[in-house]
């Protein structure tokens, strides 16, 4: 099972993929949201900052998606859902860690973008309609866009080792 | 555009303060989809829990929740499930919370097959007090009570309820967030008292190689091996690989459940119903006769 659970490729239609791609970006917001929260809770706000930002631009990317999806096919209901999306575009969950630091963020992320470019590579061969590929490949190009300014950052950010043990707790007995 | 139960109908507005890359982020997500295959609105399931970082699940949903008493969320679960039999009722904790302070309740609430699922974050260690052994640390585990490796030798969960004759045990791990997401769904589904021990890396005070980096790399899913959940014998031999493989999936599901305590009990109550009504002064005399 891949990272899409119980859809069918070979039937998918232009909408479902446009529905499967606000959903993405979706799941991708939500996620870079908990980050913030969780590294805000955990005395890290300049990383909680930095992936709230990343939740607003995803949260933008979604906004636009949707408005396509609403253009061309209005409320019609769809057949992908939520719950069948499972990282994608979102970090994975343990890429977090308390007390990280600005190019770790950026690593996260940019391990994120190259996740996503590699599932929408994956899906361009599988789907036939020809609309529905040239969308996927806009998707995977996006990616590569987004890669390569995530990429700018890290090479404006100092390289440091990751400090964050330094922060951590000692297993002191209680 | 989702399912009329979307994941975040059950996400509660209280934030987890777990350790940022803890592995119980996953479960709790990988729970929200389960509940949204299974679609039970959030007011017909309740959510029991012990003490332990995993024991704070109940706060984080929209169901009712009880984050009760350390060791005793499995009795109190049974009373829940008795008391109100339509309810689905789940019960979340740690392997310290489960196996050593409860560990006295879980052969009971298997014999007795109440109908709930069990779901245990088996982190191998005592987290949320700052990393002392815990009924499952491997052997030699160095933690602050054992500076020179622990001496014990670990329960293995997975023989455990399987010996004791659960009817249904999984083993997950967030590292396959959907293997784990259907796991769970099929433990929320089977009418008879579940076991899904999920192995859930603790960031902080957890050992290198129970990270889930390391779980991806290591993970093998049951039914890659062929493995029939429905050989309960089999279940039992793969299951004491547990501590040195990891193994996903179903060990062993019961494929003739049989009746729950909940049924037995509402059957009994039904019988006692249709019989001849005991009045007091009958039942008063016949003890004063003996």
């Amino acid at each position: 099972m891949g990272p899409i659970a119980g859809f069918d490729f070979e039937r998918m239609t232009l909408r479902d993929a446009l529905d499967l791609a606000v959903l993405i970006e979706e799941e991708a917001r939500d996620r870079y949201w908990e980050f913030a929260e969780q590294l805000a809770t955990h005395d890290t706000p300049e990383v909680a900052d930095f992936f709230s930002r990343m939740a607003r631009i995803e949260e933008r990317h979604r906004g636009e998606l949707l408005e396509r999806r609403r253009t061309m096919f209005g409320d019609a209901p769809s057949s992908v859902e939520r719950r069948m999306v499972f990282d994608v575009e979102a970090p994975a969950y343990d890429d977090a860690r308390a007390f990280m630091g600005v190019r770790q963020a950026l690593e996260t992320v940019l391990a994120a973008e190259v996740k996503a470019y590699a599932f929408f590579s994956e899906a361009v061969p599988r789907v036939k309609d020809p609309e529905l590929k040239a969308l996927f490949q806009e998707l995977r190009d996006e990616e590569v866009h987004h890669q390569s300014l995530v990429k700018a950052e890290l090479a404006r950010c100092p390289e440091k080792a990751d400090d964050s043990e330094a922060y951590a707790d000692d297993p002191n007995a209680q | 555009m989702d399912s009329f139960l979307a994941p975040n109908d059950y996400k509660s507005p209280l934030k987890p303060i777990w350790c940022p890359g803890c592995g119980d982020y996953g479960v709790l997500q990988a729970l929200y989809r389960a509940l949204s295959a299974v679609g039970r609105p959030p007011h017909e399931i309740a959510f029991i829990s012990g003490i332990g970082c995993s024991s704070r699940i109940p706060g984080y949903t929209t169901a009712y929740g009880f984050n009760s008493v350390h060791g005793r969320a499995l009795p109190i679960a049974q009373g829940v499930k008795l008391a109100n039999p339509d309810l689905l009722v789940v019960v979340a904790g740690g392997d310290g919370d489960g196996f050593s302070i409860g560990g006295g309740h879980v052969p009971h609430a298997i014999r007795r097959n109440v109908d709930l699922t069990y779901l245990v974050m088996d982190n191998q260690v005592y987290g949320l007090t700052k990393g002392q052994l815990s009924p499952t640390s491997p052997r030699g585990l160095k933690t602050v009570t054992s500076p020179m490796g622990s001496l014990e030798q670990p329960i293995n969960p997975l023989l455990t309820v399987l010996a004791y004759g659960a009817g249904f045990v999984a083993q997950a791990t967030p590292a396959d967030m959907p293997g784990m997401t259907t796991l769970i769904e099929e433990a929320l589904r089977y009418p008879g008292f579940s076991f899904v021990n999920i192995q859930s890396p603790c960031v902080t005070f957890g050992e290198e190689e129970q990270q889930l980096r390391a779980h991806k790399a290591r993970m093998k899913p049951l039914s890659s091996l062929g493995h029939d959940p429905a050989n309960q014998l089999a279940a039992l031999d793969l299951a004491r690989a547990y501590g040195t493989e990891l193994y996903t999936g179903v060990f062993y599901r019961n494929p003739d459940p049989p009746p729950t305590y909940d049924a037995l009990i509402r059957h009994r109550q039904a019988e006692l119903q249709r019989g001849e009504p005991r009045p007091r002064a009958r039942v008063l005399e016949r003890y004063l006769q003996t």
